[in-house]
């Protein structure tokens, strides 16, 4: 564990923020994806902390579970920019950079070339969480031009179909005929195919989902940040419901993501021959592993 | 005034299930007790969503948690 410094002794431990104890107690760094990651999410402390995000958001869920799925949250820096994602992503316990609109790409470019020359001997994950208007209108030349670099590292576009935060405008992404606040005869354009494009700009990675099963939702994030650190730019579109724009009574947001798995966010898992070959080998790894740790255990049991 | 999340926790504790911290948009709010095998709600953060409640009682049919009034602390 890299995070050896910031363990307070425990005479200045009362002296400190009770948040920062509980997380140096019960977070999950340095711990395994077995022992605090999504399974048991709910029964340590998690990285994230209290965010202003509405009530029943759909992306500040989606943020949580990317939090506690995160494979090495002490060696990952995450980037934003303008729009309602980054209200939570800031409060997590894990770097943050903020920049220009749009511009978070053009950031994670060279944040991750630096880190792969300052820490050659070590990993360090970059992922970029901006919304849809910061990734594919606003920030649409950064991103492609950092997919078309072969820029290694994670994108997550948290696709709300609107601009949230500034009063229901439409973005690329809103669906045709969409009845906002700002577009009240309809948007009269096509959603942009956003894994398509990155499929054609040189992704090696590319999943579309709505965040509905845990498991599939970690297992994606987490394949993703795996590729994007040896062999290239890695994207995620994910549904992530804004339920003050289009209405949706914050019990029923789950439904609403369950509806539009079946529609617009069906599943779809993309990757070249050499992410499957680096998937491969690390999952079958770990299957070793884990095979070894239960035969450990089994005649531990025996003798 | 507002509502909150409240968990039956003699309902919960019958079922080996977690599935409802698992889905609260909300971080370090609904957490599990593994000793007394039972959800529970942190109310200070909760801010009554009831997606846990749907999760509990449309998903699951277990109706567990249900939205109560949250009451002023008395001093």
């Amino acid at each position: 564990m890299s995070l050896k410094y910031m363990t307070p002794t425990e005479q200045f431990k009362k002296y400190l923020p009770k948040d920062y104890v509980e997380l140096v107690d019960y977070g999950p760094f340095g711990k395994s994806q077995d022992e605090a990651g999504v399974n048991n999410i709910g029964q340590f402390k998690e990285v994230l902390e209290e965010h202003p995000m509405c009530s029943g958001c759909l992306m500040a869920y989606f943020i949580r579970v990317f939090f506690a799925a995160l494979p090495n949250p002490e060696d990952t820096v995450t980037l934003g920019t303008a729009g309602c994602g980054r209200l939570a992503i800031s409060q997590a316990a894990v770097p943050f950079i903020y920049g220009n609109y749009g511009d978070q790409n053009a950031m994670a470019s060279g944040l991750s070339r630096a880190f792969r020359l300052r820490f050659p001997d070590k990993k360090k994950d970059v992922v970029t969480l901006a919304g849809d208007g910061g990734t594919m209108d606003i920030g649409f030349s950064m991103t492609m031009h950092s997919w078309i670099r072969g820029e290694k590292f994670t994108t997550i576009m948290l696709d709300n179909e609107v601009y949230g935060n500034t009063g229901g405008q439409e973005s690329g992404m809103s669906p045709q005929g969409a009845i906002l606040k700002m577009a009240p005869e309809g948007k009269k354009f096509e959603k942009m195919p956003a894994t398509e494009l990155a499929k054609t700009a040189g992704c090696v990675y590319v999943v579309r989902i709505s965040p509905t099963n845990i498991k599939k939702t970690a297992k994606s994030i987490k394949r993703a940040i795996l590729v994007a650190r040896e062999v290239g730019p890695t994207f995620i579109h994910v549904y992530t419901s804004c339920n003050i724009e289009y209405s949706i009574p914050t019990e029923e947001v789950f439904k609403d993501a369950k509806d539009q798995e079946k529609d617009r966010f069906s599943f779809e898992e993309y990757m070249t021959d050499e992410a499957r070959e680096v998937i491969e080998r690390i999952e079958g790894e770990e299957k070793k592993a884990k095979k070894a740790k239960k035969g450990a255990r089994k005649e531990e049991v025996v003798s | 005034m507002y509502y909150i999340a409240m968990v039956d926790a003699e309902k919960c504790s019958q079922h080996k299930c977690n599935i409802c911290t698992l889905y609260c948009p909300e971080a370090n709010t609904l957490m599990f007790d593994k000793a007394k095998n039972t959800s529970w709600v942190d109310v200070d953060r909760c801010k009554g969503c009831a997606l846990c409640v749907y999760v509990c009682s449309d998903l699951l049919n277990r109706g567990c948690i249900s939205m109560v009034m949250a009451q002023a602390k008395e001093a």
